[in-house]
């Protein structure tokens, strides 16, 4: 159950640990020609962790487990985010709900994301079966989400500082096969190319090549390589703008997660969404969670 | 008679089956089609329940069920919600085992499917806003943080006609009652409770499976040709005048080293769901017997608590620890007193329970929860206690004033979550213990199956020592839509 939380926090924009950043919240960055790795992947994270707007709504999120022989699963869910700035050493507070399938209908989970980069999550989870709420502790960072491809640090804990950050240069992006769809997604694409080494050794990987869009900030690909160098895994990110009035939003409308070893994959759809709406505090309490029925 | 039971069984495993391999979204569009009310959401289950007992002379069935469920859910608009969960089942198990036959007519019926009043298992109205949200209706309100055993979490009554083996979310019976729910802090608020209804625990006839030794111990000595017995229950009225009440203050601290420590003050005004026995004798033969089962009204004053340690108290030294638990100060209730199987006669007791809990994730996925309690019961009156000690009340043995308890649960999962082992190990003081091994796999989103083992050790007068003659083998097949 409680992978079951943790893989939720990460579907929606893979949400997760405040950065050790010195970007302003609410406002939104673009990386520019002459920035270091490291100037671009603090722009990548404040994108992802969208700590540019002060909350989000996303009102149907689709999550697709597809096995190697075609073998469908299939969650759905809904999720509120609110943006604190570091009110109180609170980077952010969650709210996510799942839908479907019926079997974790109703199950509810708060989360409150510190800016402390030390720091874990705190984690609320409602049980509908069970009418009660749990507090659960973080999960190991290089564990699965729930049967997913991701991993708990890819979608939740890892951060700026996590990784060495080398710029291998500027290259237009080879195109990506989106598998859901069969669409060719970014052929051409301008990218900043950066070699991301994680400070943890011996770790699950031993290297990944990161693709950041030049138009959105987002990292589009990112290729995994083990112990030999050998590629074994690939996340793809599909982030458009969103331009409600003048301000432009990065955000992810899908993703990707295919591991080349056993050939399983992730997919997730993130559809409505909307930023700066006008959402109190008062929705990221227990009692909210409460009302999750199911 | 057993040729019907066999078709039952056939068809079941059949609708199941086909339900199962049916693909995900096709039972549900068709309930949505169906469906002409678009505020309306529905969903539901179908489920069978298998249990075969293990332990030597004693094999035999102990529970073939199957279960509808049926939820619907009519949001009138952002305010205002109405919710129902309806719930029949049938338990085939007392044609199949002729074990089951001395059981009374009376006692079968209500063995074999639920009561009426049952069947409707929630049915309330939300009204929400920002400041209270109230919910009047039929419902469950669960306190604390304890798994699997009650410190705070005394609300509800408990059907304990499979002991304590299913989920406390099937075990505990509902009550019509109104819930109030504030925001007075940010984080935090109180919770109001007004519970005009009242119902027992429900605990199986003797020569059920789970029957508990105090009710066969019962059952022996009402059968003596040397005894009369005329039982009493005094329990509450179903007024306002017999309401019971309850108030939980709960907050989650924002700032300071405490941060994220959510905590809960609880006190409840209610009658025990588990009756208190009278006995009283007169001259005469067979020798008159009155038999008062008594619902006392107690105070339960309490808390709750919760902490993830998100940051390592040296390095990361501590880090990914939740530490939880809860406290309970029962005042007014009682006990008997006397020797193993004989009550003398009844005192007030007051009781002090508690249990600390400690949850982390090691080795990538495998997930560690113990629990400590610790159950206290003080007499307030005086009994010869060099011969006679408290008596506990599902065994009619002889209670220790301080009883202890460890639980330990293991899980992990395999085949990308898909199949889920766990294992469940209780063990009380006085080496009595249970073992519960379990495994579950998702067949598709709809479709899950599991299987297990229940396995009791202990003395015939402790709490699972009571069942060493009911180890059972079960298996479970859920299909939801």
């Amino acid at each position: 159950m409680k992978k079951l939380v943790l893989f939720m926090l990460s579907v929606f924009f893979i949400s997760g640990v405040a950065l050790a950043s010195e970007l302003e919240y609410y406002k939104v960055y673009k990386p520019k020609e002459g920035m270091t790795a490291d100037e671009i992947m603090q722009i990548k994270y404040h994108n992802k962790y969208s700590l540019f707007g002060h909350d989000y709504r996303l009102s149907k999120c689709t999550i697709f487990y597809v096995e190697k022989n075609g073998f469908t699963q299939k969650k759905e869910a809904i999720r509120e985010r609110i943006v604190l700035g570091g009110k109180n050493g609170v980077s952010y507070k969650d709210v996510i709900v799942l839908t479907e399938p019926t079997q974790a209908k109703g199950l509810a989970i708060l989360t409150w994301t510190y800016e402390d980069p030390a720091r874990d999550q705190d984690t609320w989870l409602w049980i509908p079966s069970l009418k009660k709420i749990r507090k659960i502790s973080a999960s190991e960072s290089d564990d699965s989400f729930m049967g997913s491809d991701f991993t708990v640090e890819e979608v939740s804990t890892r951060k700026f500082g996590d990784e060495t950050y080398k710029l291998i240069g500027e290259k237009e992006f080879p195109g990506y096969k989106f598998e859901h769809t069969g669409e060719v997604k970014y052929k051409g694409t301008p990218c900043f190319v950066i070699e991301a080494t994680p400070t943890k050794s011996p770790w699950y990987y031993s290297k990944r090549i990161v693709w950041i869009d030049k138009a959105t900030g987002g990292n589009i690909f990112d290729e995994y390589y083990d112990a030999n160098g050998k590629l074994f895994k690939t996340l793809f990110r599909e982030w458009n703008i969103y331009k409600p009035g003048t301000k432009d939003y990065p955000k992810q409308d899908a993703l990707e997660c295919k591991d080349l070893r056993s050939g399983h994959r992730t997919v997730i759809l993130n559809q409505e969404e909307a930023y700066d709406v006008g959402l109190s505090e008062r929705n990221f309490t227990e009692k909210m969670l409460e009302r999750s029925k199911w | 008679m057993r040729l019907k039971v066999l078709l039952g069984l056939i068809i079941s495993f059949v609708i199941i089956g086909v339900a199962g391999l049916a693909r995900a979204e096709v039972i549900g569009n068709f309930v949505d089609k169906i469906n002409p009310f678009e505020k309306l959401e529905l969903a539901g289950y179908l489920k069978n329940e298998t249990a075969f007992g293990i332990a030597k002379e004693n094999d035999g069935w102990q529970k073939f069920k199957n279960v509808f469920d049926l939820k619907g859910n009519y949001k009138l608009n952002d305010s205002v919600e109405f919710y129902t969960d309806i719930n029949y089942w049938y338990d085939s198990v007392l044609e199949i085992d002729d074990r089951y036959d001395s059981i009374s007519k009376k006692d079968k019926s209500v063995l074999r499917r639920p009561e009426d009043k049952y069947i409707l298992k929630e049915f309330y109205v939300d009204v929400l806003t920002d400041a209270v949200d109230l919910r009047a209706g039929k419902q469950y309100v669960v306190w604390g943080t304890t798994d699997g055993v009650r410190i705070l979490d005394l609300v509800n009554p408990l059907d304990l006609r499979e002991w304590t083996l299913k989920e406390f979310s099937d075990l505990r019976i509902p009550l019509w009652m109104l819930k109030a729910e504030s925001s007075i802090t940010k984080n935090g608020g109180l919770q109001l409770l007004v519970i005009p209804d009242y119902e027992p625990n429900y605990y199986p006839p003797a020569g059920a499976p789970f029957a508990l030794r105090s009710t066969v111990i019962g059952a022996e000595s009402a059968a003596s040709p040397f005894v009369s017995v005329r039982t009493i229950d005094n329990k509450p009225e179903r007024t306002l005048e017999d309401s019971k009440i309850g108030l939980r203050w709960r907050d989650v601290v924002e700032t300071g080293m405490f941060s994220g420590l959510e905590y809960t003050l609880n006190y409840l005004h209610t009658y025990d769901s588990a009756a208190t026995y009278y006995v009283s004798t007169a001259p005469g033969f067979p020798v008159p017997i009155k038999l008062t089962r008594n619902a006392e009204q107690i105070e339960v004053w309490g808390g709750s608590f919760a902490k993830s340690i998100t940051k390592g108290l040296v390095g990361d030294f501590g880090k990914g620890w939740t530490l939880r638990g809860e406290f309970a100060y029962i005042a007014n209730g009682a006990m008997n007193y006397g020797t193993d199987r004989n009550i003398v006669s009844t005192v007030d007791v007051d009781q002090y329970n508690y249990a600390l809990g400690f949850d982390k994730t090691f080795l990538t996925n495998w997930q560690f929860s113990t629990q400590f309690i610790q159950m206290i019961a003080k007499s307030k009156e005086d009994f010869d206690d060099n011969k006679y000690t408290l008596l506990f009340g599902p065994t009619r043995g002889p209670l220790d004033e301080i009883e202890n308890m460890i639980t330990l649960k293991v899980s992990t999962d395999f085949i990308h979550e898909r199949l889920k082992p766990e294992c469940l190990i209780l063990y009380g003081d006085d080496n009595d213990w249970r073992l519960a091994p379990k495994i579950s796999f998702e067949v598709n989103d709809n479709l899950i199956v599991a299987a297990g083992l229940n396995f009791f050790f202990g003395k015939e007068t402790q709490m699972n020592g009571q069942f060493d003659d009911s180890d059972q083998v079960f298996l479970e097949t859920k299909y939801s839509w």
